[in-house]
């Protein structure tokens, strides 16, 4: 177990080496000029210019620029706002804990909504399947930011008195907090729900169809007990890894719903600072989503390789 | 935001039905990409209205004249929905076009020669689905600007990837089969093979990756407009008449409502599209 997390890991080094090389090179291959966006918009002298280059090192050859910026990430500086003239690392955390409470929200949502709807879907097949699978098929089709806005319209068109853009911080009201994260979650969960069900509801239906599941009815177990100890627990292990891929997605469509609900996540963090052109933080933000893409999927391939004796990575 | 497991999956259902079921669903879907395809085509003979000029009746409800109402500039909004689908369109078509391109010259070329440069190919792509495509988009298309070109580029970036992937996994089963080895003891060079003789045995997965792959794209690019990074104004395009409805959205509920169902109508033509080719090419099913 520990050489398969020791591999894994040892591949995601070149791989955040390039996922390193993209988010700079995207920001340096700006349109307009680094020096000019750090400098605001205000109308600014050539020297002035040519302080600021000096000052960001932007007259050093372009490589010397890249491991100078790798080195300081390195150490946990990630830059200093253009907008705001303090460190990236300080304002991108406490959104980062605010996203990472509505990602977390809307997983379980996704998983409590797909694994149970994709296994009533295989249990009871029949009326109960066409119905799920039409739901689906129906929620696959509207993308969460129009989910989001139609939820939006129906509450101020019927709930006036709900107030859907109060967001609470945690600390100062946890239940308050929560009520304020409900509707942003369901948005974002509704979708990764769907594949959530379609895949519970496929491995349910391939481990019912195997010997072992035909033994165990056949000895006379219970069909509860025979769904409960052989069908949940060996179909749940691909819909784990399900689940933890659609993390990517999650973090994805948190931008849309956090702009949506006014929620001051990491999503509506990168949407101000595309607005304003804050290239560090822009940076920092596509980096760091990656970095924790990467390492949920080493942890997802971890998991399922505990979960399945079956898989090795020899 | 379909991926190709979850998409195909749905609607499927296994049985002997699934030819029948899957022709059906074909051409339900290509009817549902013609209609679209008339209307966006012949947008500016049927748009009853301007889809830019302003009026002073503003967030109007619907009437004979304007049937799905004015927006808060007094734009008809059924002019601006059928006009606004060409943008839309447009880039959807010509960026998977691309990534379909490029995707499978990479593809073929990883899987088909194998290798280091299979490992080259696939590490590099590595590094591009690190990021989440919605995340990656984002920041593309912040650094290059929002122009249609752009938007076109960027999409196509983010979807490569993927392409090459569902290229890749058949080409390496298919270059072992009896045919290729009877090609290459007549005599048929490398290249040739490649196009003639293992291509062709992998186009149902392509076929229906695109096809998924157009439903993610109209994602995408409507969600990017939602953002206010789509194609710039005046020009109409869906995400952003949804974006822009939503300061009035309560007077007006139709201006955002036109743009929703126009939204959720293209995704659902090519999920449609790609569950029919699906079954009818027998592809992966279960």
């Amino acid at each position: 177990m520990t050489r398969v997390l020791l591999v894994r890991l040892a591949w995601m080094v070149p791989i955040l080496f390039g996922v390193s090389l993209v988010a700079f090179t995207l920001m340096r291959a700006l349109p307009g000029d680094f020096a000019q966006a750090a400098a605001g918009t205000a109308d600014v002298s050539p020297e002035a210019l040519d302080a600021i280059r000096r000052e960001l090192g932007l007259d050093r050859p372009i490589w010397e620029q890249y491991l100078h910026w790798l080195g300081q990430i390195a150490v946990g500086d990630f830059g200093t706002s253009f907008v705001t003239d303090k460190p990236v690392l300080g304002e991108l955390l406490p959104r980062l804990a605010v996203t990472f409470e509505l990602t977390l929200l809307a997983g379980t949502m996704a998983m409590l909504l797909g694994a149970s709807s994709g296994l009533a879907s295989a249990r009871f097949r029949g009326r109960t399947d066409w119905v799920v699978r039409g739901f689906n098929g129906l929620l696959l089709a509207i993308p969460n930011f129009v989910v989001a806005t139609l939820i939006v319209l129906l509450a101020g068109l019927y709930f006036p008195e709900v107030g859907i853009f109060n967001y609470v911080p945690f600390l100062e009201d946890p239940i308050g907090n929560l009520g304020s994260m409900l509707l942003p979650a369901l948005s974002l969960a509704l979708a990764v729900s769907v594949t959530i069900s379609e895949n519970t509801r496929a491995a349910v239906l391939e481990v019912a169809s195997q010997d072992f599941v035909m033994v165990a009815r056949a000895k006379g177990l219970h069909s509860g007990a025979v769904l409960r100890d052989y069908l949940v627990r060996n179909a749940l292990t691909p819909v784990i890894t399900v689940t933890g891929l659609q993390l990517a997605q999650l973090l994805g469509g948190s931008i849309l719903i956090e702009t949506i609900f006014t929620i001051p996540g990491m999503g509506q963090y990168l949407f101000d600072s595309i607005t304003s052109r804050d290239y560090p933080v822009i940076q920092a933000i596509v980096l760091v989503a990656a970095v924790i893409v990467l390492l949920v999927n080493v942890l997802v391939d971890v998991a399922y390789a505990r979960a399945d004796a079956r898989v090795s990575y020899g | 935001m379909a991926d190709a497991s979850t998409a195909s999956a749905v609607l499927a259902r296994p049985g002997a039905a699934t030819g029948k079921r899957g022709r059906l669903l074909l051409v339900l879907g290509v009817g549902m990409l013609m209609s679209m395809l008339v209307v966006t085509l012949f947008g500016p003979q049927i748009a009853p209205h301007s889809a830019i000029a302003f009026s002073p009746d503003s967030l109007a409800g619907p009437s004979a004249e304007h049937w799905l109402g004015t927006d808060s500039i007094g734009r008809d909004v059924l002019s601006r929905l059928i006009i606004g689908g060409r943008t839309t369109l447009l880039i959807t078509f010509v960026a998977v076009s691309l990534a379909v391109a490029a995707g499978l010259v990479l593809g073929l070329t990883s899987g088909y020669v194998g290798g280091m440069t299979d490992e080259i190919i696939m590490r590099a792509l590595d590094v591009v689905f690190a990021f989440p495509v919605f995340l990656l988009a984002i920041a593309v298309v912040a650094a290059l600007g929002p122009t249609v070109p752009n938007l076109i580029l960027t999409i196509a970036i983010v979807y490569t990837p993927t392409m090459a992937r569902v290229v890749r996994g058949p080409v390496l089963s298919v270059k072992r089969w009896d045919h290729v080895e009877a090609a290459r003891s007549v005599g048929v060079g490398e290249f040739r093979i490649a196009t003639r003789h293992v291509l062709p045995m992998v186009v149902s997965p392509i076929l229906v990756q695109t096809s998924l792959t157009l439903a993610n794209t109209i994602f995408t690019v409507t969600a990017l407009s939602f953002l206010g990074i789509g194609p710039p104004p005046p020009d109409p395009n869906w995400g952003g008449m949804l974006s822009e409805a939503r300061q009035f959205m309560e007077l007006a509920p139709l201006t955002v409502i036109g743009p929703a169902c126009a939204i959720v109508f293209a995704t659902l033509t090519f999920i449609v599209l790609a569950n029919g080719l699906r079954e009818w090419l027998d592809v992966g099913s279960r």
